[in-house]
Order: C-alpha cells, then structure tokens, then sequence
C-alpha cells in the first residue's frame, strides 16, 4: 500500500484539471476507483495525490448531441440500462457493461474508468513483495517480460469489456486537458505499449463517449472461467452495419484492443487470420495462450452466425 | 488529515481521517462498527457492503474521504432497536448463517437489491449476489432466505426462531441473531487498547540461506516497536509429534517463497509494513525443489530442504499397506482399468483471513486466535515459548471458516505471543489474504496411478494405487495425509485385494495439509472415475455396478475397518430416483449428461494426534439456583454449529428447552479439552461427551427428587421442562427441580467423556483411517458440455449423506451444501498456481471460488441410519459429502461427450482439447 498524501475532490472539471496541473509530478484521477485502490493496495499506483473526480457531475449525464448519444464519463456502469436510449439502440453496451466484474462493483465504477483501465497480467498484478521475488518485470521498470522472457516489449493485457463494444460501434471520446478539448476515436488512445498503454496526457481527462446514433446490430462476447467477477481473458465485438461494413474488436488479446475493419462480403475466415495474426497473445492469463486464441476463432464464427452472415 | 463527518446508523461521527485511508478501516478500527467485515482488501468478497446514501458501496476499496457528510448504514444499522430487519430474520430461519463472516456484506447486498427490485426471480437474485463470497453454505440457503424475504417475507414475518424440541428439529445456530446483526467478535474485532499491530517481512526466495538480516535502518523508523528474526523463537513445533519441523520465522534458512524471515510491531500497521521495507535480508539461494519429481529424485551434492531422512532426496514420508494378492487379483480380473491422475493444489479459502491478539498479564499468555484447534495450540505455544502448560491460555472467538485451514498452531501465533512478552504490550496481527494463501496448509497437489480391476459381472476384484503428494516445505498433517491418501479407498466397496503406495514430499512451496475431505477427496475422485470406466466397458449401468459392491453394515474392510450404519445404498437410491437417472443416464443429447459419485469418510479419528490417556473430548456442565445449564466444551465451533449441536444434546437428554443452556466453549483456561476440529470428530466425540454428561447430571437430579420424594428413579421422567412421573405423584417444572438438586449443595458440576473403543489391526499403520464411524454419500451432477468451447455448466447436483441421524438438520444441510459447493470449485475452477515457487492466484479475483451464478441447483437429501455409537445416532456430515461431487461431474461430463478426465481443474481449455483428441482418433 502507498499512502498518498493528498486527497482531492473537485466538483468541477476545471477544477480538476487545475488540481492535475499542480500535481502533475504525481496524481493519479480516481473515477470510480474500483481499479486503481486495488492497484495502490498492491503498490502498482505509487501516486502520492489523488484526485477524486466523481463528484463531477457534470461528467454523469447521458444526452443525445446533435448525431450522437454522449455518454458522461462518471456514468456508473451500473446506470447505463436504465437509460432507455441506450437499453433499445445500444444492447451490446449494456451486455458489456454488465459482463464487467460483479454487480457491487459495476455500481461505483464508472464507463470512463474502464475504457482506460489499467492493462493487466498475472505477472504484475501483484503485491510489491511478489514482484520483487520474481523480479520485477518491464511494467515495473524491471528489465524482462515474464510472461515471455523478452526484452523488448510488454504484453500487459487490455481488459476493458466496454471499450471493445465501443470501438465496434465507431465510438468517440471528448478529451478534456487545461486549455484544450478534441473529439479523438477512441481507439486512437491505446499505444499498444503495455508499459504506457494509454496515449492521453497524464492530465487529460475524459469528458464523455460519444455514440453515432446511426448504431449497428454488435454482438458481443466473453471468456472468463466464471459467470462473475473474473476479468477478460478474450472479449470480442463484431459490428455489422447497415451498410455491410463490419467492425471485429477484441480485448484480452493484446496490450491494446485489435481492430479488424471489413465488409459482409469478404472472407470471414480471413477476417480471423487477420485477427489472429495482428494479437500478441502471451501466456499471462488464466487460460493458455493457445485457448484464447482458438477462443478467437469459435467467438468470430459465433459471433458471424448471430449476425447471419454465416450458416 | 482532514475531519470528515458521517451519519452512521443514524448517529453522527466526526473523525480524522489520513489521505490514503479507506472507509472500512475507518468504520472497523477508529468508530468501532466491527460487523463490515475484511476478507479480500480488494472488493473480490463483497464482506466489507455497507450503504453509502442508499446506494451500497464496496468499502474496503473506498477511500474515506470520498463520502464526507453521508449517510452509512452498516450492518449494526440494519436491526431496528433489537428486532431483526424481516432479511435477517430469513437468514436465521433458513439457516444462511454459518461462520457467519460474509453474512454483513450479503445482508446488505441482498437488502439493497430488495428494496430496489421487488419480486426478484431467483435468477435475479443469483445474480444480484454474484460478488459476494460465501465458503460455508453453497449459497443455496441465502439465495431461499432473500428469495423468500423478497417475495412475501415481508408481508408474513417470521418469529419463529425460537423452536421447541431438541434432536431432529431443525434451528439455526444459537448465535444466528448476533452474527447476522454483525455483532459477533471475529479474531480481528477484538480490539485491544495499545495494541501493537506486526507485519512481516516474507522471503523473496523458495529456497536460501541466510546470511544476514539488516533491521537497523526498520528499527530506527518511529513508532516501531520491536522486529523479532527467527533466531528468537528457533524451537520446532508443528500438529503431529512426529512433523515438528517449523518454527515461527526462517532461522538460517527459508524454504519457501513467502516464508516469514521476520516481523516487525509497530504502533500501527502502516508504520510495520513501512518498516518491512526498510529490512535488508541478504539471501544465498540454493538449489530449489518445485515439483513432486524434483524431489523424490536423488538430490546428488545438493542439500535437502529437511536434514532428516535417511535417503538423499526429499521424501517426507513414505506409507504402504498391502491386504490381499493384488498380483493375482489382477491376473484373474476379466477386466483391468489402469489411469493416471493428476490435481492441483487447492486452498481453503474460508472467507475471515488469519488474525490474532496476545498479551501477557500476572496468568501468563493470553492468545486469541482464528482456530480450530485450541487445545493443539495450547501445547505449541508452552513448548515454543518455553513456558508452562499451565500459564498458557487459548481463546477461541468466532471462527469465519476453517475447512482445515486452521487447523495447524501457527508461525503467526507464536510470534505475536513473542513480541506481546519481549514488549509487554498486547500485540495484534491480521494477515492479508496474499498471506493466508501462503499460509496455506490446503489440499496437496497430487498424482497418482491406479489400477483397479473388476469381473465381468460388475464385482471389483482389486485395488492398487500408487500415490505422490506434493507436501511443501513443512510437515503440517502430511504424515496422515499420505496414508487416507491409500487407506480410505478401502470402502465404500469390498475389495478383497487391496494395497497403495504413497510417497509424500517436500518441496520449496507453501505447506500443505489438512483440507475438508483431508487425504482422500483425489483418491476417490480418481477410483470413481475408474469404476465409471470400467461400467462402460463391462456395458452396465455404474449405479448398478457400484450396488453390487457396496459394503454392508455391520463388517469389516480388508485393511479392519469396523464398518456399523451404512447408508450408501439409501444414498445412491435416493440421488437416482430424484434425477430420473434411468431415463437421462446415457440418453441425453450430446453433449449434455448425467454422472454418479459414491464415497465415505471417517467420523472422528479413533487416535489422538498426541498419545496420551486423555478422553477425546471431555465436557462439563454446570447448573445452579437460576436453572440455566452451562455446556463448558473444549470443541471449537468454526461455523459449522458444533456450539449449537452440543446445546441440542443436553436439551435432548434433560427434556429442556434450548433458552435453558449456555454454551462456553474453546477456552483453554475455562472449558476441558477437546481435541479440535478435525477429521470430521466434533459431532461425534464432544456430542457423546456431551450426552455422557447430560446423563450424569441427569442422574444427579434423578438421584436427588427421587430421595425427598420418595419416590423410584425410574419413575421419573425429564420432559418439556419438568421432571414429571407418569402417576403425577411428582411434577416439577424444572427450576423446582433443581432447586431441589442444589438444596444444601449449591451449584452441580458433572462431567462427561468420550474415548474412542479399540479398533483396527495389529499391523504398522493399521491406525491410519480407524474411525469408530463412518459416513456415506452419493451424489448425482448434470452437465452440459460446449463442444465448441469446452466450456462446462453444471446444471444440477443431487446429493444424499449418511449422517447417521441428523441432530439439527437444518445444519446438516447446510454442511452437505457447503462441502458440494466447495467440491465444485475444485472440480471446475480452483487450483493454486504457481510460478518458480511463486503462488501466482493468491487473492479472491484470481483464486476462482464458484460465484452464485456458477453454482448449480443443488438438491440435498439427508439419509439416516442411526449410528450405534453416535449420540443419537449422528455421525459426520461436514467432509465426507465432498467427496461424490467432483467425480460425479467428471462422470457426467464422459457421459455428454464420451471424455475421460483425468485432471482437476477441468479447465474448458483441457475438455475441449480432449474433444478434438477423440474427434482425431473417431476419425481414424
């Protein structure tokens, strides 16, 4: 456990982003917080400042803007299926949201907090003494990977459930720093770097998710060795629209979600290999390497199915 | 630091709280509202539910600062000037409380959803409660307390906690009302003034020496208090005489990774862990031993992880029995089924971590610790701490759960014990749950091949095991692990040739030891799985088969077992007709099936741990002018209601009601010695003592109204709280009663005893498995099978126990539930996993406990035999019921898709490769 020194609470963004910049050497956002207590328990969050941001309510709303529902960041995963938008145009979400740990949880963490979840493996996840007997690895500036034995990179696994569903329905995000706001896709965000998952300015914050309205029909899917709590071992979301296009995310599989854009009329065997092909699965899960990525498979064909695109 | 304000419960608190601070420590340890409760730091248990403006809120991963100004409601709130909300009502009545410890958090849970989601279905409601961890019950009991709570409960309020009767009326627990308000004391709730509080400095490596602790710069931190190293306390101790191969901190050497090198007491538990860090261990690791092969292999130039042994490699203990040819037995066998086995290691994960106070005072030590085993305590702590028996007290409080796994004195223990005399401060100590998993003392992984050989008619003809256990790197149980590891396969079948080999060995990893179903639950799995093979190949049904084999009541095993009450047959007959096995069993679709178990467990180990001329369990009672009958027991309730079980038999015996008796029990200073909680003994051994006094007081009593009144003592009768003839000549209410037997007197004292008859053979290791009793079950799983993903659901599981006669068999049930949920864990999901001796799962998210929602019907059936020698006829139901489980899933699993597992946990991963395996050969 690291005990930070300074606690924060702003009731506005402002003052949030204010509260970052004085802290900017060491803070760490706390949304929900479900996460990231866990991880200073563990000594992984060694930030001597929190800034509590959940009593921003301007960050909970759910409104349609223009050509897209925004989401608010603080909206608790919990809340998500009650709003009525979003329970009749956006049902992958909810399946999503609901498939995140167990029901207590999902009503204190929030949907920001899981699109930017900290990458995770078994390896690192960790209290400080585990980690010093195995050596530290790259995610906590030790010099090797453990899950692979290399060098070089990091194979911390992306874990957000919701992210995957969002990313196949062409989601955006509303990034918010000191003098600055941009509408990024969120799939841009994620490095794909293991160590630094995240491309967000460590002060930046994100305001909303927003949602075309034009939505697609989205299947989503899980592996995790329970019906509650675990985390993703494979999360997979295939979007299919109106105009034939196709959109394959996965989660689990990679230190960043796996993109996989298409149409109705290509290969789907080749939209696999393709999945397949671009996830740097490594032993750091509860299941083998080699299962998650058949798991791959059987959740594409199943999910193509569903979508009756295949017999 | 900052002063909050909260509204709990209705009252105002203003508070200082620090930055890092999180709301359950700040509710438990600074405003004293003990009932939250901690059992994973990581919001994977659901223990630490309170409601924060209405909205229920994980509070062990809340920061304290968040909820300034808000409402609380905690557990302690829920009751409402001492009546029970209608929820808590439901859990007492249903029997949803057990130990008790995860109670708070799924009251508040259940209680929320309720108030939110009125007539909830039970699907919803499974999964309204899907992150709350329950180890005791197999949630079927919660689920029917909210279901019933939530779907007219309200309306048809129950005050029927008080029932009348004593044996074979079903009751909760006779402290239900206080566990469920949260007001029952845990070993972490006892807070002490002054208190100093320690943490550890653990090993970073399996297996090193020494060479040098550097505590100055820790020593030097303000506020600590004390750092005590191994070399303090280098005596051995351990739970059997013949394993005393631990002390409280590595001395020298470690030999596992996690072992304590050394403990550090501060005045708080921030100061210690900071000071953790600050001690420099310098290490020299040497060759590590990981596996069972590594260490049964010649060790060459290495060193050993134990000196003793007289070969060179690392075998602990080495157990073999032979009765019978089991060399012709396989010759003449029409058919021979030979499988090899392996099982992970699997912990207990009782949901109340490791926690216990010391303090020295003008009677010597005082320790109050989360145990199951007060007596065994008792004694490590005189010989560890070089003190005498005599100024050594244990004081059990209320156990959150135990299976075994506190079943063993600690290093934990004797170290706070250390530190209260070197400091002369009461000193506390709660482990986290990392801890507790490398505390360990669970299920040994194991491997094992066996051969298993039958006729044509469906009759076994032999038996031959050969066993290796992975006992990590201390003794524990291990000794009496190895051998029910091979002894109890002798029944539930005859088997006329009948042999095992075991091999126990340590290895550089956390201890293993006693776990519910201690020794036998792999073994059985595996020849359950076997006699499931061998049916299919002989073509008959493997109910059938296991009929034809049954051992009677009334005989002996081969290896001398006396066999009494059995009731494996009503037990199989009862799981078959109730899952319609005739018509499912081998009919279903594919992919979908149904599977049968059997098994048996001792009730009560006829041996002492310790020889010695002790009874196994001695009870006193007391009565005096006010009436109220004193149970002093040395027997340790750990949840499992053995206070309750006790308070029933004396009811029982002196015709009174339960409001009548007091149960005070685990207490070394105060209550006669009780081996433990161990071996499924408590219902057996502490309920004869218990009924041995009872009659002793009865006799008192009897003695007393006979001789003023004249009248014959085998006249009169003890019922409904009189003692009565049947002429009416006297007819005492029962305080007239005993105001008579105290006349010129004063308080009666009587006591009572059980000691085990003289069983079993004249042959070395003939004691191992000797039971004056046994237990039998069966039980039936349906299973669909994913043959895309290998995924298993269990759908069903249909189980009956032989507890020869059920005393309070709402608690029963509640054992037989809780031993099939465990069951399922080990069967589909648990497993502890490791990394170059490193526990990989050691937390509650990584640790895979089967959820509400991974937890199938259950639907339990008590089978009564009447045991000859059990009080009342009852033998054990908390082990031996988890047993059939786990091969019943795997048989049913051959059954959906034709697969044979050989390998716990079944992993999808394992059924789906196994699937392809059969698909590749079918296709040949």
């Amino acid at each position: 456990m690291i005990a930070e020194k300074k606690y924060l609470q702003p009731h506005t963004i402002a003052d949030a982003l204010l509260f970052a910049q004085q802290n900017v050497d060491s803070f760490s956002y706390l949304a929900g917080g479900t996460d990231i207590i866990v991880n200073k328990f563990q000594g992984n969050n060694v930030s001597t400042c929190l800034i509590d941001i959940s009593q921003i309510a301007e960050l909970k709303n759910i409104v349609i803007d223009g050509n897209c529902l925004k989401i608010g960041s603080l909206v608790r995963l919990d809340d998500l299926k009650k709003n009525a938008h979003i329970l009749e145009r956006y049902p992958a979400l909810i399946h999503s949201a609901n498939a995140v740990a167990s029901p207590m949880l999902r009503k204190t963490a929030t949907i920001g907090g899981n699109i930017l979840c900290e990458n995770r493996c078994m390896f690192y996840n960790q209290s400080d003494w585990w980690r010093e007997a195995v050596g530290y690895c790259l995610k906590c500036d030790g010099d090797i990977c453990i899950a692979t034995g290399g060098k070089k990179a990091c194979f911390s696994k992306f874990v957000s459930d919701t992210a995957p569903v969002l990313i196949s329905m062409d989601a955006y995000i509303e990034v918010l720093d000191w003098n600055s706001s941009t509408i990024e896709p969120l799939e841009s965000i994620y490095t794909g770097d293991g160590i630094t998952p995240l491309a967000l300015p460590a002060t930046s914050l994100i305001g909303a998710i927003l949602l075309p309205l034009d939505h697609p029909i989205t299947i989503f899917k899980k592996l995790r060795p329970r019906e509650a709590v675990d985390f993703t071992s494979l999360t997979t979301a295939v979007s299919l629209y109106e105009s034939g296009r196709l959109k394959v995310v996965l989660g689990g599989v990679d230190p960043k979600p796996i993109v996989i854009q298409g149409t109705i009329n290509d290969d789907f065997e080749e939209l696999i290999k393709n999945a397949l092909k671009k996830s740097r699965t490594v032993d750091n899960d509860y299941y083998s390497r080699a299962y998650r990525r058949e798991m791959i498979k059987v959740f594409l064909q199943q999910s193509f199915t569903e979508l009756s695109l295949r017999p | 630091m900052k002063q909050v304000t909260y509204t709990i419960n209705g009252k105002k608190h203003s508070v200082i709280v620090q930055e890092h601070e999180l709301l359950s420590a700040v509710i438990r340890d600074k405003l004293g509202l003990t009932g939250t409760k901690i059992g994973c730091s990581q919001g994977s248990c659901g223990a630490c539910t309170v409601l924060v403006n209405n909205e229920p809120v994980l509070s062990c991963i809340t920061p304290a600062l968040r909820f300034d100004n808000a409402e609380i409601t905690t557990i302690e709130g829920v009751a409402l000037n001492n009546e029970l909300h209608e929820l808590q009502e439901k859990f007492v009545e249903k029997g949803a409380v057990q130990c008790g410890f995860c109670t708070p958090g799924m009251v508040m849970t259940a209680l929320d959803y309720v108030n939110k989601h009125p007539n909830p279905t039970i699907g919803e409601i499974k999964e309204a409660l899907s992150g709350n961890v329950c180890r005791c019950t197999g949630y079927k009991k919660i689920i029917e307390a909210v279901c019933e709570f939530a779907n007219g409960g309200k309306e048809n309020k129950t005050r029927n906690i008080h029932i009348s009767g004593a044996v074979g009326v079903g009751r909760p627990y006779i402290e239900a009302t206080k566990k469920v308000q949260g007001l029952a004391d845990y070993a972490d709730d006892h807070q002490i003034k002054n208190a100093l509080h320690v943490r550890f400095v653990h090993s970073l490596y399996p297996h090193a020496y020494i060479d040098d602790i550097d505590t100055s710069i820790a020593n030097n931190l303000p506020g600590v208090r004390y750092i005590a190293t191994g070399k303090e306390l280098p005596i051995p101790f351990g739970v059997l005489p013949i394993s005393q191969d631990e002390t409280a901190m590595a001395v020298d050497k470690t030999r596992y990774a996690g072992e304590i090198v050394a403990a550090i007491a501060a005045d708080n538990e921030d100061i210690a862990s900071e000071a953790c860090k600050l001690v420099k261990v310098k290490y020299r690791p040497i060759k590590e031993y990981l596996s069972i092969d590594d260490s049964l292999n010649d060790i060459g130039n290495n060193e050993k992880i134990h000196e003793y042994g007289k070969f060179n490699n690392n075998i602990h203990k080495k157990a073999e029995l032979r009765f019978g040819d089991q060399e012709q037995g396989l010759k003449d066998a029409d058919i021979v089924s030979k499988m090899s086995f392996q099982f992970e290691g699997i912990n207990h994960g009782f949901t109340e971590p490791h926690a216990a106070t010391a303090y020295w005072d003008e009677n010597g030590l005082t320790l109050i610790s989360a145990t199951q085993v007060t007596h065994y305590l008792h004694r490590a702590l005189a010989k560890v701490l070089e003190v005498p028996l005599h100024r050594v007290r244990v004081i059990k409080p209320y156990i959150g759960g135990g299976f075994g796994g506190k079943g063993d004195p600690f290093p934990h223990e004797m170290i706070v014990a250390h530190i209260a005399r070197k400091t002369g401060k009461p000193v506390s100590v709660k482990l986290t749950r990392e801890e507790v998993f490398l505390t360990n003392h669970g299920r040994h992984p194991s491997r094992m091949t066996i051969k298993l050989g039958a006729n044509n008619d469906g009759i076994l003809k032999v038996l031959d095991a050969d066993i290796a256990i992975d006992g990590g790197a201390y003794g524990s149980f291990g000794v009496v692990t190895s051998y029910y590891n091979g002894v109890l396969l002798q029944a539930p079948y005859r088997l006329d040739n009948f042999g095992f080999k075991t091999y126990r060995v340590y290895t550089n990893k956390p201890q293993c030891g006693a776990m519910r179903g201690h020794g036998a639950v792999n073994s059985r799995f595996a020849v359950e799985s076997m006699i499931d093979d061998i049916a299919h190949k002989i073509d008959m049904d493997p109910i059938e088969l296991r009929k034809k084999n049954f051992l009677d009541s009334n005989t002996l095993t081969v290896g001398q077992y006396r066999i009494t009450s059995n009731g494996s047959r009503e037990s199989i007959d009862k799981v078959a007709e109730q899952s319609d096995w005739k018509n499912k069993h081998g009919k279903l679709e594919n992919g979908h099936g149904l599977g049968v178990g059997c098994g048996f467990f001792i009730s009560g180990s006829a041996l002492p741990i310790i020889w010695n001329e002790l009874p196994q369990s001695t009870v006193h009672l007391k009565v005096d002018f006010d009436g109220r009958v004193l149970i002093t027991s040395g027997a340790n309730d750990i949840g499992q209601g053995s206070d309750t079980m006790l308070a029933i038999i004396v009811a029982e015996v002196l015709g009174i009601s339960m409001d009548k008796i007091y149960v005070l029990a685990a207490d070394t200073l105060l209550t006669p010695v009780d081996l433990g909680s161990y071996s499924s003994r408590v219902t057996f051994m502490a309920g004869n003592a218990a009924k041995d006094a009872a009659e002793n007081l009865k006799k008192e009593i009897t003695y007393a109204i006979a001789t003023k009144k004249a009248i014959d003592p085998a006249e009169l009768i003890f019922s409904k709280n009189s003692v009565y003839s049947n002429d009416k000549s006297v007819n005492l209410p029962w305080d007239q009663a005993i105001e008579i037997v105290t006349a010129n007197r004063g308080a009666v004292n009587v006591s009572g005893k059980y000691i085990s008859p003289k069983l079993g053979g004249d042959f070395k290791g003939a004691g191992a498995g000797l039971s004056p009793s046994y237990s039998f079950g069966s039980c039936i799983a349906e299973v669909k099978v994913d043959l895309q993903t290998g995924h298993v659901k269990l759908i069903n599981v249909w189980g009956a126990h032989d507890c020869g006669k059920a005393l309070n068999p709402l608690a029963v049930e509640g054992q037989l539930e809780g031993s099939w949920h465990m069951g399922i864990g080990q069967a589909l999901s648990e497993e502890m996993r490791y990394y170059n001796g490193l526990l990989v799962n050691n937390n509650f998210l990584d640790y895979k406990i089967p959820t509400t929602l991974d937890t199938p019907n259950i639907h339990t059936n008590i089978i009564e035999t009447i045991d000859p020698e059990g009080p009342f006829g009852a033998k054990e139901c908390g082990e031996g019921a988890i047993h059939p489980v786990i091969p019943a899933i795997a048989n049913a699993i051959y059954d959906a898709v034709g697969i044979r597992i050989t390998k716990l946990p079944i992993k999808s991963e394992d059924v789906l490769s196994l699937l392809q395996e059969k698909k590749l050969i079918e296709s040949i």
